[in-house]
């Protein structure tokens, strides 16, 4: 029996141990605790993330930190970054825990979608709405991009590039810079909803509406419009998909080469898409032109196929092409990270912050801590406009989304290339 | 406190899921068919509260008795197979059931917004708690009275003849039979009560996390399944719940900040409990040494 207590008492202790230390503190400081995947075959996003975040929050503490509610200027804290390992449950869990546990003014996180949407899902519905139970925790996302999350919550906000126009401009774009690339085909992850979904309702869409013909198995019902033979194309192109932990994808590769076509589709996070592009290789398809996923526009893709994507472009929402972009890469490199255009949401929402906070009278002690969160996320919701690291940051306060300025990145001699900028 | 709240609320739903796994297990079932049952279970109470507005208690009930019939059915061919066969066409079964959900699309328009499960992109704002005011603490005592009442049903099992019959079958098939037991019925009846148990836990998993899709319902959730109780041992309730809440508490919450690792101290535990607790922790020593100390 001893040992039975001796067991729950150290499961207990465990538990404590783990909420973040200086969790609930009374210096004066502006909390902030992020969590992502940090482990598991997205471990890469959570990892990079976070370098970004706490190398803009030194950036910001080194410049003079935040300006509080009384006039005083206050450090920006980090108190945590925790690993959610793309599992709802464990978002969920340390959603609560931020919530309840920490005087964190704002959650950041978290990095998949699905997870995404189950944790907004925990917070209340309408801010103000005294029948609905839900967590009252501000959230600013730097990853999860699948299309219409913003929208779940009062309470919940992202950072993250509008795929439908990246899409769009990219296709009108390539239909001048290649006009011998006249047909497309493609595959995607079947079991990773933004991919999947972004492929057979935009990606695919925006190629038919510049002129491209779709040579993949027949889908007659696949048009110009968002979502247009969407359902279709998901069925009859199934056997030319594969799944985020495959292994071999011979039968894929040998269907796409049979089509032929100028244009290849790679819809696929960095690791899939890596073994795709090698069977590719390895079965010498090559087509004019490939076009990849935005989310794997990252050094995880050079440093898993750099010679198999060569040639590859991305539309992306960061590139080095500023001034401030590049001290920002070069901060986060030296800090073991890598920006892209996930962990490039990252930096930017730590200054996201801090206009926020300047914007209200927050006082960051924990007496007022709910008070904070509240006008902390109505001063997020009042900001439309944001200078971002390669342009400004727009948001659609009707829907909660963002606009941001992208970029088109190719592979080239194994380094990401911009090939081309829509807003020069 | 909410965090804690959240913490004890995923004890009780692991703990009934390892509680459906551990019927099977005294009859001698090694199944991985639990987290199918689970996913039926959390898709029909979620369905039911979303898209028919229904209570939560009934759709539970619901969940239940739809995950109990699937598994009953599953019963019967499962009786035709043993040990690994019978692992092997479970977790055929389990992945059916997740690909179904995976391509289950359900959608209707409500106050302009479109609900239901919707494919690949899983199956959002299950709100029935925080939609209908329930606090955190609320929904604790909620899922606890089942989480108890089941626990209350299978410890009197374990006390009474039903429990002698359910150990009888997993310990010697040919000598039960031989003394009269039905083999079939006793099977089959682990096995949809497991379903029964499985599905409640589902319903009110779904309710919890508010969204579902198909990485929910993998083969590790089934695993989970049947390492509680063969880590809790066979011999009493109790030690599944130890085991959840020291999975759960502490691998999985408590050592958050190991990442990858808490799964290969997963695996580790499991070879040592295999090793040294061949029949958990919870064994028939260990019980008869705490009720002596209880006596004492």
């Amino acid at each position: 029996m001893k040992n039975i207590s001796k067991l729950i008492g150290a499961s207990m202790l465990l538990i404590a141990l783990s909420i973040p230390q200086n969790a609930i503190s009374g210096g004066h400081s502006l909390k902030v605790l992020g969590w992502g995947a940090k482990s598991g075959p997205l471990k890469s996003f959570g990892v990079n993330s976070e370098a970004a975040l706490r190398s803009a929050v030194a950036e910001i503490n080194a410049a003079g930190g935040v300006r509080m509610g009384d006039g005083s200027m206050a450090p920006m804290e980090v108190i945590g970054y925790e690993d959610s390992a793309c599992k709802k449950d464990e978002a969920i869990a340390i959603l609560r825990k931020t919530a309840s546990t920490t005087d964190a003014i704002v959650g950041m996180g978290t990095t998949c979608s699905g997870v995404c949407q189950a944790m907004f899902g925990v917070l209340q519905k309408k801010r103000g709405d005294d029948s609905d139970s839900g967590v009252q925790m501000p959230i600013l996302a730097d990853t999860c991009i699948r299309p219409g999350l913003a929208k779940i919550s009062d309470w919940s906000f992202r950072n993250v590039p509008n795929e439908i126009t990246m899409y769009d401009e990219l296709f009108k774009w390539i239909r001048t810079a290649y006009p011998n690339v006249k047909t497309f085909t493609g595959g995607s992850e079947t079991d990773q909803g933004h991919s999947f979904v972004t492929y057979t309702a935009i990606i695919a869409q925006m190629a038919v509406k510049h002129g491209f013909q779709w040579v993949g198995p027949p889908v007659p019902e696949l048009g110009p419009k968002v979502k247009q033979g969407m359902k279709e194309l998901q069925a009859a192109a199934k056997s030319q998909h594969w799944l985020m932990g495959d292994t071999n994808y011979t039968v894929q590769a040998r269907k796409i080469k049979k089509q032929n076509a100028d244009m290849v589709i790679v819809a696929s996070h960095p690791f899939s898409a890596c073994g795709f592009m090698k069977e590719m290789k390895r079965q010498r398809v090559k087509p004019k032109l490939m076009v990849g996923l935005t989310s794997s526009a990252s050094q995880e893709t050079l440093n898993g196929c750099m010679s198999a994507a060569e040639g590859i472009i991305i539309p992306t929402g960061f590139a080095p092409i500023t001034s401030e972009a590049k001290k920002a890469n070069s901060i986060v490199s030296k800090a073991g990270g890598f920006l892209d255009l996930h962990s490039a949401a990252a930096w930017e929402n730590a200054y996201l912050i801090k206009h926020a906070v300047e914007r209200t009278s927050i006082m960051g002690k924990p007496s007022t801590l709910q008070e904070d969160r509240r006008k902390f996320r109505n001063a997020l919701a009042s900001i439309t406009s944001q200078k971002g690291l390669i342009g400004h940051l727009t948001r659609d306060g009707s829907t909660g989304e963002a606009s941001k300025p992208y970029v088109y990145v190719q592979v080239v001699n194994g380094k990401w290339k911009v090939i081309h900028d829509p807003n020069s | 406190m909410d965090f804690y709240l959240n913490l004890i609320n995923t004890i009780g739903i692991h703990t009934m899921l390892g509680l459906s796994a551990y019927l099977l297990l005294q009859t001698g079932q090694l199944s991985l068919a639990q987290a199918g049952f689970f996913a039926v279970g959390s898709y029909t109470a979620a369905i039911l509260t979303v898209i028919f507005q229904w209570n939560i208690i009934p759709s539970v009930l619901v969940a239940m008795l739809v995950s109990g019939f699937l598994a009953f059915l599953v019963g019967f061919p499962a009786l035709r197979v043993k040990g690994l066969m019978l692992v092997v066409a479970t977790i055929a079964f389990s992945e059916f059931v997740r690909m179904f959900f995976y391509n289950l699309k359900w959608r209707v328009t409500r106050n302009g917004e479109e609900i239901g499960p919707d494919g690949t992109m899983g199956f959002a704002e299950i709100r029935y708690f925080s939609d209908n005011g329930w606090s955190n603490f609320e929904v604790t005592l909620f899922l606890w009275s089942f989480v108890i009442l089941i626990m209350g049903v299978i410890w009197w099992s374990d006390q009474s003849r039903t429990g002698a019959v359910l150990r009888a079958v997993g310990e010697d098939e040919l000598a039960a039979s031989s003394v009269g037991i039905n083999l079939t019925v006793v099977k089959v009846s682990a096995m949809t009560a497991g379903g029964f148990i499985a599905g409640i836990s589902g319903g009110l998993y779904a309710h919890q996390v508010t969204s579902l899709d198909h990485h929910s319902f993998t083969v590790l959730l089934g695993t989970f399944a049947i390492a509680y109780p063969i880590l809790g041992g066979l011999s009493n309730v109790f030690g599944t719940l130890v085991a959840v809440i020291f999975i759960q508490g502490l691998l999985v919450e408590g050592l958050r900040f190991l990442g990858d690792w808490r799964m290969i101290l997963f695996g580790l535990l499991i070879v040592l409990a295999m090793n040294f607790k061949p029949l958990g922790l919870f064994d028939k020593q260990t019980m008869d040494l705490i009720k002596k100390a209880i006596r004492v």
